[in-house]
């Protein structure tokens, strides 16, 4: 493997590294950051690289220690972080403002739900454990086998089944609990609510019939609505779709209201 | 091998032991026993356990045997993927794992006791039922995992 090679390999999944590090970091600033510097490690190191796995799965891996680096000093969210943002939000002219204004102008500026579901998950899973959180980004979306995670994470493939089985049981718990289009009695109702405001003419029960997590609520088991959720997630590229830069303002807020409200629970 | 928990009495002490085999490999046999937080969501004899499972320190269990009591326990040994003791000044929870091809052999054994224990004997619930929910608990998480998807 030469530099050469890294070169002209490392745009083929450029955009996964990016949107895999902005849903691990919820910044896309940091998520840049880290695909530049992955990129400069690895050149830096290739000479290193022995083929014991596939050049993917190394970068994935020197991306993953650079995130954990920036990440482990900084606090796990809360699973109610939604519910915490929302509030912030209402009093936010200036959120709102900006974000009718990209609403308005931006090609990248739509608002549709299934992005929403896919935002959704993105600061929800912020509540798991670094690890696990690492894990069920590898395996439920990126699509990485077990044993490739293993060697990202420098893991056992033990372990990483076991973080798989708690995350995603504590996603699906939390995702049971809370959300509305999978549980009628669901608390959280963001999705509709903010389809009514960016799309006042639409009707978000046609939306959602559209949407197959949402469609198959009562007759699917948790775990293949969990799985209806993630295919969600897999068919979005955060950067790039026709919602991104309403969402990536709104995750952008998040992050801001998060690193505010974990500083003063010091 | 699976055996039902049994309890052995003397005058000044009382232990009960209950060992089992699990098909999963002792990492995930491990990192149940060790990840705290979780224990309420897979073992239906713990109501919770604060702090965190580690070589020293002590952490606070809640458990369905008295559930308005919190134990303050020290843990005592920490060998992962081998032995973990946690205790207090009357007595000792013991876990061993033993790799047995790609599965465990797991042991747990709790033996309380001291000068007054003739006086409090009878206060104490037996253990016998709270072990084999808590093996068949651990053996039902673990082996799931282990053929969770790959």
């Amino acid at each position: 493997m030469t530099s050469d090679d890294l070169s002209s390999q490392f745009p083929t999944y450029q955009h996964q590294l990016k949107s895999f590090l902005l849903r691990l970091t919820a910044s896309a600033q940091d998520a840049e950051d880290i695909v530049q510097e992955t990129y400069l490690k690895a050149q830096a190191k290739i000479d290193s690289f022995r083929g014991e796995s596939s050049l993917k799965t190394w970068v994935f891996s020197i991306a993953s220690n650079l995130a954990k680096d920036l990440l482990r000093s900084q606090k796990r969210w809360p699973e109610s972080v939604t519910d915490i943002c929302k509030e912030e939000a209402l009093g936010d002219r200036k959120f709102f403002q900006e974000a009718i204004h990209i609403r308005q102008t931006s090609p990248q500026g739509n608002f549709e739900i299934r992005e929403h579901i896919a935002f959704c998950f993105t600061c929800i899973s912020k509540s798991l454990p670094l690890e696990g959180h690492l894990v069920i980004l590898l395996k439920e979306i990126y699509d990485f086998k077990v044993k490739e995670i293993a060697q990202i994470l420098q893991l056992s493939e033990a372990m990483v089944k076991y973080h798989l089985h708690v995350s995603r049981n504590k996603m699906m718990d939390i995702f049971d609990q809370r959300c509305s289009l999978i549980n009628k009695q669901g608390i959280c109702h963001q999705c509709t609510e903010l389809n009514g405001i960016f799309n006042p003419k639409q009707k978000a029960q046609e939306e959602l019939v559209k949407i197959e997590m949402a469609r198959e609520a009562e007759n699917r088991s948790r775990d293949e609505l969990f799985d209806l959720r993630m295919r969600i997630l897999q068919e979005l590229d955060p950067f790039e779709s026709g919602a991104a830069k309403l969402q990536l303002h709104h995750l952008e807020h998040n992050r801001q209201v998060m690193k505010k409200y974990l500083s003063e629970s010091d | 091998m699976n055996q039902q928990a049994t309890t052995t009495r003397k005058t000044f002490s009382r232990k009960t032991s209950v060992q089992t085999s699990i098909a999963a490999d002792p990492v995930i046999v491990w990192a149940l026993l060790t990840h705290a937080a979780e224990y309420p969501r897979w073992n239906s004899t713990v109501i919770s356990i604060q702090g965190e499972i580690k070589a020293g320190a002590t952490i606070e269990l809640k458990s369905t045997l008295d559930a308005k009591r919190t134990f303050k326990l020290k843990v005592k040994e920490f060998v992962p993927e081998k032995r973990l003791v946690w205790g207090d000044a009357q007595g000792s929870r013991v876990y061993s794992l033993e790799k047995s091809g790609s599965g465990t052999q797991f042991s747990m054994s709790e033996r309380i006791g001291g000068p007054l224990f003739p006086l409090f004997a009878g206060m104490i619930p037996s253990f016998d039922e709270s072990f084999d929910r808590f093996t068949a608990d651990l053996k039902k998480e673990a082996e799931t995992i282990q053929r969770s998807k790959k």
